[in-house]
Protein backbone atom coordinates (compact mmCIF):
# COMPACT_ATOMS: atom_id res chain seq x y z
CA UNK A 1 0.00 0.00 0.00
CA UNK A 2 2.32 2.82 -1.54
CA UNK A 3 -0.30 5.26 -1.39
CA UNK A 4 -1.02 5.07 2.12
CA UNK A 5 2.08 5.41 3.24
CA UNK A 6 2.63 8.56 1.01
CA UNK A 7 -0.30 9.61 2.73
CA UNK A 8 0.79 9.01 5.96
CA UNK A 9 4.16 10.09 5.61
CA UNK A 10 2.76 14.16 4.35
CA UNK A 11 0.46 13.97 7.20
CA UNK A 12 3.73 13.84 9.49
CA UNK A 13 6.15 15.88 7.85
CA UNK A 14 3.08 18.61 7.21
CA UNK A 15 2.22 18.63 11.02
CA UNK A 16 5.95 18.99 11.79
CA UNK A 17 6.57 21.77 9.12
CA UNK A 18 3.52 23.88 10.43
CA UNK A 19 4.30 23.49 14.34
CA UNK A 20 8.25 23.52 14.09
CA UNK A 21 9.86 24.17 10.99
CA UNK A 22 7.90 26.89 8.94
CA UNK A 23 7.96 29.21 12.08
CA UNK A 24 11.33 28.62 12.92
CA UNK A 25 12.46 29.27 9.25
CA UNK A 26 10.93 32.77 9.84
CA UNK A 27 12.27 33.65 13.33
CA UNK A 28 15.89 33.19 10.63
CA UNK A 29 14.56 34.85 7.63
CA UNK A 30 13.85 37.96 10.09
CA UNK A 31 17.03 37.75 11.46
CA UNK A 32 18.74 37.63 8.17
CA UNK A 33 16.78 40.03 6.46
CA UNK A 34 19.14 42.40 6.03
CA UNK A 35 22.48 40.42 6.39
CA UNK A 36 24.64 40.47 8.96
CA UNK A 37 23.48 44.03 10.53
CA UNK A 38 20.66 43.23 12.84
CA UNK A 39 23.11 40.46 14.34
CA UNK A 40 25.82 42.66 14.73
CA UNK A 41 23.99 45.42 16.03
CA UNK A 42 22.10 43.24 18.44
CA UNK A 43 25.52 41.32 19.54
CA UNK A 44 26.96 45.13 20.10
CA UNK A 45 23.87 46.01 22.73
CA UNK A 46 25.58 46.13 25.77
CA UNK A 47 21.62 44.57 27.43
CA UNK A 48 22.07 42.08 25.13
CA UNK A 49 25.53 40.82 25.92
CA UNK A 50 24.99 40.83 29.78
CA UNK A 51 21.17 38.95 28.78
CA UNK A 52 22.62 36.35 27.21
CA UNK A 53 26.00 35.93 29.83
CA UNK A 54 23.84 35.64 32.51
CA UNK A 55 21.62 33.21 30.79
CA UNK A 56 25.34 30.71 30.04
CA UNK A 57 25.86 31.26 33.70
CA UNK A 58 22.79 30.66 35.10
CA UNK A 59 22.59 27.54 32.73
CA UNK A 60 25.42 26.23 33.59
CA UNK A 61 24.97 26.56 37.17
CA UNK A 62 21.90 24.64 36.75
CA UNK A 63 23.68 22.05 34.92
CA UNK A 64 26.70 21.56 37.88
CA UNK A 65 23.81 21.77 40.68
CA UNK A 66 21.80 18.93 38.97
CA UNK A 67 24.48 16.55 37.60
CA UNK A 68 25.54 16.47 40.99
CA UNK A 69 22.67 15.82 42.76
CA UNK A 70 20.87 14.04 39.93
CA UNK A 71 23.47 11.53 40.11
CA UNK A 72 23.22 11.35 43.74
CA UNK A 73 19.55 11.12 43.83
CA UNK A 74 19.60 8.38 41.15
CA UNK A 75 22.10 6.22 42.78
CA UNK A 76 19.55 6.68 46.31
CA UNK A 77 16.70 5.73 44.32
CA UNK A 78 17.90 3.11 42.44
CA UNK A 79 20.41 1.48 45.16
CA UNK A 80 18.69 1.61 48.14
CA UNK A 81 15.71 1.32 49.86
CA UNK A 82 13.96 3.18 52.62
CA UNK A 83 10.43 4.40 53.08
CA UNK A 84 9.21 6.82 51.32
CA UNK A 85 11.36 5.78 48.11
CA UNK A 86 8.04 6.27 45.80
CA UNK A 87 6.49 9.15 47.40
CA UNK A 88 10.06 10.62 46.46
CA UNK A 89 10.36 9.14 42.91
CA UNK A 90 6.76 10.68 42.26
CA UNK A 91 7.86 13.99 43.87
CA UNK A 92 10.63 14.09 41.57
CA UNK A 93 8.08 14.72 38.48
CA UNK A 94 6.40 17.85 39.98
CA UNK A 95 8.91 19.94 38.17
CA UNK A 96 7.93 18.70 35.34
CA UNK A 97 4.48 18.88 35.75
CA UNK A 98 3.89 22.17 37.49
CA UNK A 99 3.75 25.43 35.62
CA UNK A 100 7.18 27.32 36.09
CA UNK A 101 5.08 30.48 36.95
CA UNK A 102 4.04 27.77 40.17
CA UNK A 103 7.71 27.25 40.75
CA UNK A 104 8.93 31.27 40.59
CA UNK A 105 5.94 32.07 42.98
CA UNK A 106 6.93 29.37 45.16
CA UNK A 107 10.56 30.46 44.99
CA UNK A 108 9.94 34.15 46.09
CA UNK A 109 7.52 33.07 48.91
CA UNK A 110 9.91 30.45 50.46
CA UNK A 111 13.54 32.73 49.99
CA UNK A 112 11.57 36.52 49.16
CA UNK A 113 11.73 39.53 51.69
CA UNK A 114 8.60 38.07 53.57
CA UNK A 115 9.53 34.24 53.03
CA UNK A 116 10.91 32.02 55.74
CA UNK A 117 14.21 32.09 54.89
CA UNK A 118 14.44 35.83 53.04
CA UNK A 119 14.64 37.80 55.94
CA UNK A 120 17.51 35.74 57.76
CA UNK A 121 19.88 35.38 54.45
CA UNK A 122 19.44 39.19 53.73
CA UNK A 123 20.87 39.91 56.89
CA UNK A 124 23.81 37.64 56.17
CA UNK A 125 24.14 39.72 53.16
CA UNK A 126 22.93 37.30 50.79
CA UNK A 127 20.27 37.95 48.42
CA UNK A 128 18.44 35.42 46.66
CA UNK A 129 15.10 36.96 44.92
CA UNK A 130 15.76 39.31 42.35
CA UNK A 131 19.37 38.02 42.29
CA UNK A 132 21.85 35.57 40.57
CA UNK A 133 20.97 32.69 43.53
CA UNK A 134 17.33 32.99 42.72
CA UNK A 135 17.59 32.50 39.32
CA UNK A 136 19.95 29.70 39.06
CA UNK A 137 17.81 28.07 41.93
CA UNK A 138 14.63 29.19 39.56
CA UNK A 139 16.23 27.53 36.80
CA UNK A 140 17.52 24.12 38.34
CA UNK A 141 13.79 23.64 40.36
CA UNK A 142 12.48 23.23 36.41
CA UNK A 143 15.19 20.94 35.06
CA UNK A 144 15.91 19.13 38.19
CA UNK A 145 14.03 15.57 37.04
CA UNK A 146 16.01 15.72 33.21
CA UNK A 147 19.83 13.99 34.80
CA UNK A 148 18.01 11.67 37.27
CA UNK A 149 15.31 10.31 34.49
CA UNK A 150 18.14 9.34 31.90
CA UNK A 151 19.85 8.35 34.71
CA UNK A 152 17.86 5.99 36.49
CA UNK A 153 16.72 3.48 33.91
CA UNK A 154 20.71 2.69 33.45
CA UNK A 155 21.63 2.34 36.77
CA UNK A 156 18.84 -0.09 37.00
CA UNK A 157 19.75 -1.78 34.01
CA UNK A 158 23.29 -2.49 34.71
CA UNK A 159 22.74 -3.89 38.10
CA UNK A 160 24.97 -4.50 40.53
CA UNK A 161 27.24 -7.17 39.83
CA UNK A 162 30.50 -4.95 38.35
CA UNK A 163 30.32 -2.86 41.52
CA UNK A 164 30.24 -6.09 43.91
CA UNK A 165 32.89 -7.49 41.74
CA UNK A 166 34.73 -4.02 42.11
CA UNK A 167 34.06 -4.53 46.18
CA UNK A 168 35.38 -7.59 46.53
CA UNK A 169 38.19 -6.83 44.59
CA UNK A 170 38.53 -3.89 47.46
CA UNK A 171 37.21 -0.62 46.46
CA UNK A 172 35.41 1.16 48.27
CA UNK A 173 32.47 3.08 47.67
CA UNK A 174 34.35 6.43 46.20
CA UNK A 175 36.79 4.63 43.86
CA UNK A 176 34.06 1.99 42.63
CA UNK A 177 31.70 5.00 41.70
CA UNK A 178 34.09 6.49 39.54
CA UNK A 179 35.84 3.51 37.87
CA UNK A 180 33.04 1.35 37.95
CA UNK A 181 29.25 3.38 38.09
CA UNK A 182 30.18 6.60 36.52
CA UNK A 183 31.99 5.27 33.38
CA UNK A 184 28.66 2.46 33.51
CA UNK A 185 26.18 5.59 33.52
CA UNK A 186 28.65 8.00 31.31
CA UNK A 187 26.06 8.39 28.24
CA UNK A 188 22.89 8.92 30.48
CA UNK A 189 24.71 11.84 32.45
CA UNK A 190 25.83 13.47 29.21
CA UNK A 191 22.20 12.91 27.50
CA UNK A 192 21.03 14.29 30.80
CA UNK A 193 23.70 17.08 31.19
CA UNK A 194 22.39 18.64 27.52
CA UNK A 195 18.77 18.30 28.16
CA UNK A 196 19.21 20.08 31.19
CA UNK A 197 21.23 22.45 29.31
CA UNK A 198 18.82 23.20 26.37
CA UNK A 199 15.71 23.43 28.89
CA UNK A 200 17.87 25.74 31.25
CA UNK A 201 18.63 28.14 28.56
CA UNK A 202 15.02 28.44 27.13
CA UNK A 203 13.27 29.11 30.75
CA UNK A 204 11.04 31.85 31.42
CA UNK A 205 8.04 31.42 33.55
CA UNK A 206 9.79 30.78 36.48
CA UNK A 207 12.85 33.28 36.04
CA UNK A 208 10.52 36.07 35.04
CA UNK A 209 8.76 36.46 38.40
CA UNK A 210 12.60 35.80 40.44
CA UNK A 211 14.66 37.77 38.48
CA UNK A 212 13.04 41.34 38.59
CA UNK A 213 13.73 41.65 34.94
CA UNK A 214 16.17 44.52 35.57
CA UNK A 215 17.97 44.86 32.48
CA UNK A 216 21.35 44.48 31.89
CA UNK A 217 21.69 42.76 35.67
CA UNK A 218 18.66 40.34 36.05
CA UNK A 219 17.85 39.93 32.55
CA UNK A 220 18.40 36.42 30.99
CA UNK A 221 18.27 36.11 27.24
CA UNK A 222 14.38 34.77 26.82
CA UNK A 223 13.11 37.68 29.05
CA UNK A 224 15.02 40.07 26.94
CA UNK A 225 13.23 38.79 23.78
CA UNK A 226 10.29 38.95 25.26
CA UNK A 227 10.80 43.09 26.75
CA UNK A 228 12.39 43.50 23.44
CA UNK A 229 9.41 42.09 21.24
CA UNK A 230 7.01 44.08 22.78
CA UNK A 231 9.15 47.23 23.24
CA UNK A 232 8.77 47.10 19.08
CA UNK A 233 13.02 46.10 18.38
CA UNK A 234 11.81 43.39 16.79
CA UNK A 235 15.29 43.02 15.16
CA UNK A 236 17.24 42.36 18.46
CA UNK A 237 14.31 39.87 19.91
CA UNK A 238 14.78 37.74 16.27
CA UNK A 239 18.24 38.08 16.79
CA UNK A 240 18.49 36.89 20.32
CA UNK A 241 15.47 34.35 19.69
CA UNK A 242 18.14 33.18 16.79
CA UNK A 243 20.45 32.59 18.84
CA UNK A 244 19.01 30.85 21.52
CA UNK A 245 17.47 28.59 19.00
CA UNK A 246 20.97 27.67 17.51
CA UNK A 247 21.88 26.59 20.77
CA UNK A 248 18.96 24.22 21.04
CA UNK A 249 19.92 22.83 17.23
CA UNK A 250 23.15 22.51 18.65
CA UNK A 251 22.17 20.54 21.73
CA UNK A 252 20.41 18.27 19.18
CA UNK A 253 23.20 17.76 16.89
CA UNK A 254 25.44 16.86 19.76
CA UNK A 255 22.61 14.70 21.46
CA UNK A 256 22.57 12.47 17.55
CA UNK A 257 26.14 12.51 17.50
CA UNK A 258 26.37 10.97 20.95
CA UNK A 259 23.33 8.70 20.59
CA UNK A 260 24.91 5.70 18.32
CA UNK A 261 28.10 5.46 20.54
CA UNK A 262 25.55 4.48 23.61
CA UNK A 263 26.04 0.92 22.52
CA UNK A 264 30.02 0.11 22.29
CA UNK B 1 39.61 -24.50 59.26
CA UNK B 2 39.83 -21.47 56.59
CA UNK B 3 36.06 -20.55 56.59
CA UNK B 4 34.38 -20.88 59.79
CA UNK B 5 30.22 -20.59 59.36
CA UNK B 6 28.47 -20.24 62.57
CA UNK B 7 24.44 -20.86 63.46
CA UNK B 8 24.19 -17.78 60.59
CA UNK B 9 20.22 -16.81 59.33
CA UNK B 10 19.31 -14.87 56.64
CA UNK B 11 15.48 -13.59 56.13
CA UNK B 12 14.67 -11.86 53.08
CA UNK B 13 11.07 -10.66 54.46
CA UNK B 14 9.36 -13.79 55.25
CA UNK B 15 11.70 -16.06 53.56
CA UNK B 16 14.42 -17.97 55.65
CA UNK B 17 16.63 -18.10 53.30
CA UNK B 18 19.67 -19.78 55.66
CA UNK B 19 18.09 -21.26 58.84
CA UNK B 20 21.06 -21.59 61.30
CA UNK B 21 23.46 -22.89 59.39
CA UNK B 22 26.86 -23.86 60.49
CA UNK B 23 29.74 -25.07 58.45
CA UNK B 24 33.68 -25.27 58.08
CA UNK B 25 35.26 -24.83 54.96
CA UNK B 26 38.61 -27.13 55.26
CA UNK B 27 41.92 -24.47 53.84
CA UNK B 28 43.76 -25.32 50.42
CA UNK B 29 40.24 -27.52 49.47
CA UNK B 30 37.60 -27.63 46.52
CA UNK B 31 34.32 -27.61 48.39
CA UNK B 32 30.95 -27.40 46.59
CA UNK B 33 27.49 -25.76 47.88
CA UNK B 34 25.40 -28.09 46.27
CA UNK B 35 21.30 -27.92 46.23
CA UNK B 36 18.27 -26.46 44.56
CA UNK B 37 17.66 -22.93 43.05
CA UNK B 38 16.00 -21.21 46.13
CA UNK B 39 17.50 -23.46 48.69
CA UNK B 40 20.37 -20.56 50.24
CA UNK B 41 23.32 -21.68 48.90
CA UNK B 42 23.87 -18.35 47.02
CA UNK B 43 23.26 -16.41 50.19
CA UNK B 44 25.48 -18.35 51.97
CA UNK B 45 28.55 -17.92 49.55
CA UNK B 46 27.22 -13.67 49.36
CA UNK B 47 27.38 -13.66 53.11
CA UNK B 48 30.96 -14.92 53.17
CA UNK B 49 32.09 -12.64 50.78
CA UNK B 50 30.46 -9.66 52.39
CA UNK B 51 28.00 -8.88 49.54
CA UNK B 52 25.30 -9.70 52.34
CA UNK B 53 24.78 -9.59 55.65
CA UNK B 54 23.84 -12.08 57.92
CA UNK B 55 21.01 -11.12 60.22
CA UNK B 56 22.44 -13.46 62.89
CA UNK B 57 25.67 -15.74 63.20
CA UNK B 58 29.52 -14.93 62.22
CA UNK B 59 31.47 -16.17 59.99
CA UNK B 60 35.57 -16.03 60.67
CA UNK B 61 38.15 -16.13 57.33
CA UNK B 62 41.43 -17.60 57.86
CA UNK B 63 40.76 -17.18 62.12
CA UNK B 64 39.56 -13.13 61.79
CA UNK B 65 36.37 -12.68 62.42
CA UNK B 66 34.98 -11.62 59.35
CA UNK B 67 30.91 -11.05 60.21
CA UNK B 68 31.41 -7.31 60.42
CA UNK B 69 34.01 -6.68 57.97
CA UNK B 70 33.20 -5.10 54.54
CA UNK B 71 33.66 -6.99 51.13
CA UNK B 72 36.89 -4.83 50.57
CA UNK B 73 38.37 -6.11 53.18
CA UNK B 74 38.40 -9.64 53.11
CA UNK B 75 40.22 -10.59 50.97
CA UNK B 76 37.72 -12.87 49.04
CA UNK B 77 38.37 -13.44 45.30
CA UNK B 78 34.68 -13.57 43.86
CA UNK B 79 33.59 -15.05 40.48
CA UNK B 80 29.79 -14.26 39.20
CA UNK B 81 27.42 -16.40 37.49
CA UNK B 82 27.02 -13.31 34.75
CA UNK B 83 30.88 -12.72 35.07
CA UNK B 84 30.30 -9.20 36.44
CA UNK B 85 32.91 -7.98 33.52
CA UNK B 86 33.88 -4.45 33.68
CA UNK B 87 32.33 -3.77 30.28
CA UNK B 88 34.34 -0.35 29.54
CA UNK B 89 37.94 -2.13 30.43
CA UNK B 90 40.15 -3.91 27.95
CA UNK B 91 40.58 -7.74 29.84
CA UNK B 92 44.11 -6.60 30.84
CA UNK B 93 42.49 -3.60 32.45
CA UNK B 94 40.14 -5.98 34.20
CA UNK B 95 42.60 -8.25 35.63
CA UNK B 96 44.48 -5.63 36.97
CA UNK B 97 41.57 -3.98 38.86
CA UNK B 98 42.29 -5.15 42.11
CA UNK B 99 46.10 -4.42 42.50
CA UNK B 100 45.47 -1.15 41.15
CA UNK B 101 43.50 -0.36 44.02
CA UNK B 102 45.58 -1.73 45.90
CA UNK B 103 48.61 0.80 44.04
CA UNK B 104 50.54 -2.17 43.31
CA UNK B 105 53.89 -0.76 41.12
CA UNK B 106 52.74 -0.50 37.97
CA UNK B 107 55.61 -3.05 36.11
CA UNK B 108 54.39 -5.62 39.01
CA UNK B 109 50.72 -5.54 38.08
CA UNK B 110 51.80 -5.81 34.29
CA UNK B 111 54.00 -8.86 35.24
CA UNK B 112 50.78 -10.19 37.05
CA UNK B 113 48.35 -9.40 34.80
CA UNK B 114 50.58 -11.39 32.18
CA UNK B 115 51.33 -14.58 34.42
CA UNK B 116 47.51 -14.32 35.18
CA UNK B 117 46.96 -14.21 31.14
CA UNK B 118 48.74 -16.74 30.26
CA UNK B 119 47.37 -18.96 33.13
CA UNK B 120 44.04 -18.57 31.79
CA UNK B 121 44.76 -18.74 27.92
CA UNK B 122 44.13 -15.18 27.78
CA UNK B 123 47.21 -13.96 26.72
CA UNK B 124 46.58 -12.51 23.07
CA UNK B 125 42.79 -11.18 24.14
CA UNK B 126 44.75 -8.81 26.72
CA UNK B 127 43.84 -5.86 24.63
CA UNK B 128 39.87 -6.80 23.89
CA UNK B 129 36.84 -5.63 25.35
CA UNK B 130 35.21 -7.95 27.48
CA UNK B 131 31.87 -8.21 25.05
CA UNK B 132 34.51 -9.32 22.05
CA UNK B 133 34.65 -12.58 24.78
CA UNK B 134 32.84 -15.54 24.73
CA UNK B 135 30.87 -16.77 27.69
CA UNK B 136 33.20 -19.32 28.70
CA UNK B 137 36.49 -16.76 27.78
CA UNK B 138 34.37 -13.84 29.61
CA UNK B 139 34.29 -16.33 32.53
CA UNK B 140 38.28 -17.53 32.55
CA UNK B 141 38.97 -13.72 32.69
CA UNK B 142 36.52 -12.70 35.79
CA UNK B 143 38.46 -16.16 37.45
CA UNK B 144 41.72 -14.46 36.71
CA UNK B 145 40.92 -10.84 38.04
CA UNK B 146 39.81 -12.56 41.06
CA UNK B 147 43.02 -14.66 41.29
CA UNK B 148 45.28 -11.13 40.65
CA UNK B 149 44.79 -9.94 44.46
CA UNK B 150 46.19 -13.48 45.52
CA UNK B 151 42.88 -13.90 47.59
CA UNK B 152 42.67 -15.96 50.61
CA UNK B 153 39.46 -17.40 49.24
CA UNK B 154 37.94 -17.72 45.94
CA UNK B 155 34.25 -17.94 46.06
CA UNK B 156 32.25 -19.14 42.66
CA UNK B 157 28.67 -18.07 42.33
CA UNK B 158 27.30 -20.86 39.84
CA UNK B 159 30.53 -19.89 37.58
CA UNK B 160 29.30 -22.29 34.63
CA UNK B 161 25.53 -21.63 34.92
CA UNK B 162 25.93 -19.54 31.90
CA UNK B 163 27.38 -21.53 29.67
CA UNK B 164 26.12 -23.86 26.99
CA UNK B 165 26.58 -27.72 28.64
CA UNK B 166 30.20 -28.12 26.36
CA UNK B 167 31.72 -25.33 27.88
CA UNK B 168 30.59 -26.15 30.97
CA UNK B 169 32.14 -29.55 30.82
CA UNK B 170 35.39 -27.98 29.73
CA UNK B 171 35.54 -24.95 32.24
CA UNK B 172 34.82 -27.71 35.56
CA UNK B 173 37.93 -29.91 34.73
CA UNK B 174 39.92 -27.09 33.74
CA UNK B 175 39.08 -25.64 37.34
CA UNK B 176 39.64 -28.83 38.72
CA UNK B 177 43.11 -28.45 37.15
CA UNK B 178 43.61 -25.01 37.83
CA UNK B 179 43.19 -26.24 41.43
CA UNK B 180 45.58 -28.50 41.53
CA UNK B 181 48.21 -26.49 40.67
CA UNK B 182 47.26 -23.36 43.12
CA UNK B 183 45.41 -24.83 46.07
CA UNK B 184 43.84 -21.86 47.04
CA UNK B 185 40.39 -22.71 49.01
CA UNK B 186 37.75 -22.80 46.91
CA UNK B 187 34.07 -22.63 47.23
CA UNK B 188 31.62 -22.53 44.76
CA UNK B 189 27.58 -22.67 44.18
CA UNK B 190 25.75 -25.09 42.03
CA UNK B 191 22.83 -26.96 41.52
CA UNK B 192 24.29 -29.72 39.34
CA UNK B 193 25.28 -32.83 41.26
CA UNK B 194 27.31 -34.12 38.70
CA UNK B 195 29.32 -30.77 38.80
CA UNK B 196 30.05 -30.86 42.30
CA UNK B 197 30.25 -34.84 42.06
CA UNK B 198 33.14 -34.22 39.24
CA UNK B 199 34.94 -31.31 40.55
CA UNK B 200 34.80 -30.79 44.13
CA UNK B 201 36.69 -32.45 47.13
CA UNK B 202 33.62 -32.19 49.53
CA UNK B 203 30.36 -31.11 49.01
CA UNK B 204 28.00 -28.99 51.69
CA UNK B 205 23.98 -30.46 50.82
CA UNK B 206 22.03 -27.21 51.30
CA UNK B 207 17.95 -27.44 50.97
CA UNK B 208 14.91 -24.85 52.33
CA UNK B 209 17.93 -22.97 54.19
CA UNK B 210 19.81 -25.95 56.12
CA UNK B 211 22.60 -27.70 55.66
CA UNK B 212 21.93 -31.75 54.89
CA UNK B 213 25.01 -33.43 54.95
CA UNK B 214 28.44 -32.74 54.73
CA UNK B 215 30.72 -35.28 53.37
CA UNK B 216 33.24 -36.40 49.96
CA UNK B 217 31.20 -37.17 46.76
CA UNK B 218 31.67 -41.06 47.64
CA UNK B 219 30.53 -40.45 51.11
CA UNK B 220 27.65 -38.55 49.89
CA UNK B 221 26.70 -40.84 47.16
CA UNK B 222 26.96 -43.98 49.03
CA UNK B 223 25.56 -43.09 52.44
CA UNK B 224 23.37 -40.18 51.75
CA UNK B 225 21.87 -39.02 55.20
CA UNK B 226 18.40 -38.23 53.78
CA UNK B 227 15.67 -38.86 50.84
CA UNK B 228 16.09 -35.41 49.74
CA UNK B 229 20.24 -35.89 49.61
CA UNK B 230 19.93 -39.69 47.82
CA UNK B 231 17.54 -38.25 45.09
CA UNK B 232 19.19 -34.77 44.61
CA UNK B 233 22.74 -36.71 43.82
CA UNK B 234 21.22 -39.02 41.33
CA UNK B 235 18.57 -41.08 39.75
CA UNK B 236 16.13 -42.98 42.15
CA UNK B 237 13.43 -45.36 42.51
CA UNK B 238 11.53 -47.32 45.36
CA UNK B 239 11.59 -50.64 45.88
CA UNK B 240 9.58 -52.55 49.12
CA UNK B 241 9.19 -49.14 50.53
CA UNK B 242 12.72 -47.87 50.29
CA UNK B 243 14.37 -45.35 47.87
CA UNK B 244 17.05 -47.06 45.77
CA UNK B 245 19.54 -46.70 42.66
CA UNK B 246 18.00 -47.88 40.00
CA UNK B 247 21.57 -49.04 39.08
CA UNK B 248 21.41 -50.90 42.31
CA UNK B 249 18.60 -52.99 41.01
CA UNK B 250 18.53 -55.98 39.61
CA UNK B 251 16.67 -59.27 37.85
CA UNK B 252 16.89 -62.12 39.83
CA UNK B 253 15.81 -65.88 40.15
CA UNK B 254 11.85 -66.58 40.86
CA UNK B 255 11.78 -67.07 44.38
CA UNK B 256 14.58 -64.47 44.96
CA UNK B 257 12.97 -61.08 44.72
CA UNK B 258 9.83 -58.87 44.24
CA UNK B 259 7.87 -59.92 40.96
CA UNK B 260 6.60 -57.64 38.54
CA UNK B 261 6.21 -57.18 35.12
CA UNK B 262 7.98 -54.89 32.73
CA UNK B 263 6.51 -51.95 31.58
CA UNK B 264 8.44 -50.66 29.26
CA UNK B 265 11.81 -50.90 28.07
CA UNK B 266 14.03 -47.26 26.81
CA UNK B 267 17.26 -47.59 25.16
CA UNK B 268 19.50 -44.83 25.97
CA UNK B 269 22.92 -45.22 24.60
CA UNK B 270 24.66 -47.92 26.14
CA UNK B 271 22.05 -48.19 29.14
CA UNK B 272 18.92 -49.86 29.19
CA UNK B 273 16.15 -48.44 31.39
CA UNK B 274 13.63 -50.98 32.80
CA UNK B 275 10.46 -50.17 34.46
CA UNK B 276 8.88 -52.84 36.25
CA UNK B 277 5.49 -52.69 37.81
CA UNK B 278 5.26 -54.33 40.79
CA UNK B 279 2.29 -55.29 43.97
CA UNK B 280 4.10 -52.09 45.41
CA UNK B 281 4.38 -49.58 42.42
CA UNK B 282 6.53 -49.15 40.23
CA UNK B 283 10.48 -49.82 40.15
CA UNK B 284 12.86 -49.13 37.62
CA UNK B 285 16.37 -50.71 37.11
CA UNK B 286 19.40 -50.05 34.46
CA UNK B 287 21.27 -52.67 32.62
CA UNK B 288 24.14 -52.61 30.79
CA UNK B 289 23.46 -52.86 26.78
CA UNK B 290 25.51 -55.81 26.70
CA UNK B 291 23.65 -57.40 30.06
CA UNK B 292 20.29 -56.62 28.33
CA UNK B 293 21.18 -58.36 25.29
CA UNK B 294 22.74 -61.29 27.27
CA UNK B 295 19.42 -62.26 29.09
CA UNK B 296 16.67 -61.47 26.77
CA UNK B 297 13.93 -59.20 28.18
CA UNK B 298 10.88 -58.08 26.43
CA UNK B 299 7.75 -55.80 27.70
CA UNK B 300 5.12 -57.70 29.75
CA UNK B 301 7.63 -60.56 30.89
CA UNK B 302 7.21 -61.70 34.29
CA UNK B 303 10.55 -60.99 36.30
CA UNK B 304 11.62 -60.64 39.88
CA UNK B 305 13.73 -57.94 40.76
CA UNK B 306 16.10 -57.16 44.12
CA UNK B 307 18.73 -55.17 45.30
CA UNK B 308 22.20 -56.31 44.90
CA UNK B 309 24.79 -56.76 47.93
CA UNK B 310 25.66 -53.36 49.47
CA UNK B 311 22.99 -51.19 47.62
CA UNK B 312 22.39 -48.01 49.22
CA UNK B 313 19.20 -47.55 50.08
CA UNK B 314 17.41 -45.25 52.40
CA UNK B 315 13.34 -45.11 53.86
CA UNK B 316 10.84 -43.83 51.16
CA UNK B 317 10.04 -40.42 51.79
CA UNK B 318 5.98 -41.75 51.66
CA UNK B 319 7.15 -44.79 53.72
CA UNK B 320 8.74 -42.17 56.61
CA UNK B 321 5.53 -40.87 56.83
CA UNK B 322 3.17 -43.58 57.32
CA UNK B 323 6.19 -44.52 60.07
CA UNK B 324 5.38 -41.08 61.88
CA UNK B 325 2.05 -41.77 62.17
CA UNK B 326 0.70 -42.33 64.86
CA UNK B 327 0.22 -46.20 65.74
CA UNK B 328 -3.48 -47.01 66.31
Amino acid sequence: MVSWRHARRLVVVGYLVLLVGWPMSLVVQATFADGLDTLARTLGDPAVRSALGLTVVVAASAVVVNTVFGVGMSLLLVRTEFRGKRVLSALLDLPLSVSPVVVGLAIVLAYGQDGWFGPALEDAGFRVVFALPGIVLATAFVSLPLVIREVVPVLTEIGTDEEQAARSLGAGAWPTFWRITLPAIKWAVVYGVVLTMARSLGEFGAVKIVSGNLEGATQTATLLVEQRYQDFDQGAAYATAFLLAAVSVACIVVISFLRPEEKP
Amino acid sequence: MSIEVRSVSKQFGDFHALDDVSVSLPTGQLTALLGPSGGGKSTLLRIIAGLEDADAGTVEIEGRDATRLPAQQRNVGFVFQHYAAFKHMSVAKNVAFGLEIRKVAKEEVRARVDELLRLVHLEQFADRRPSQLSGGQRQRMALARALAVRPSVLLLDEPFGALDAQVRKELREWLRHLHDEFPVTTVFVTHDQEEALEVADEIVVINAGRVEQVGSPDSLYDAPASAFVMSFLGPVTTLDGALVRPHDVELVAPGHGTGGRVARITRIGFEVRVEVRTAAGRTDLTLTRSAARARGIAVGEQVEVALVAGATSVPAPGAVARELLPAR
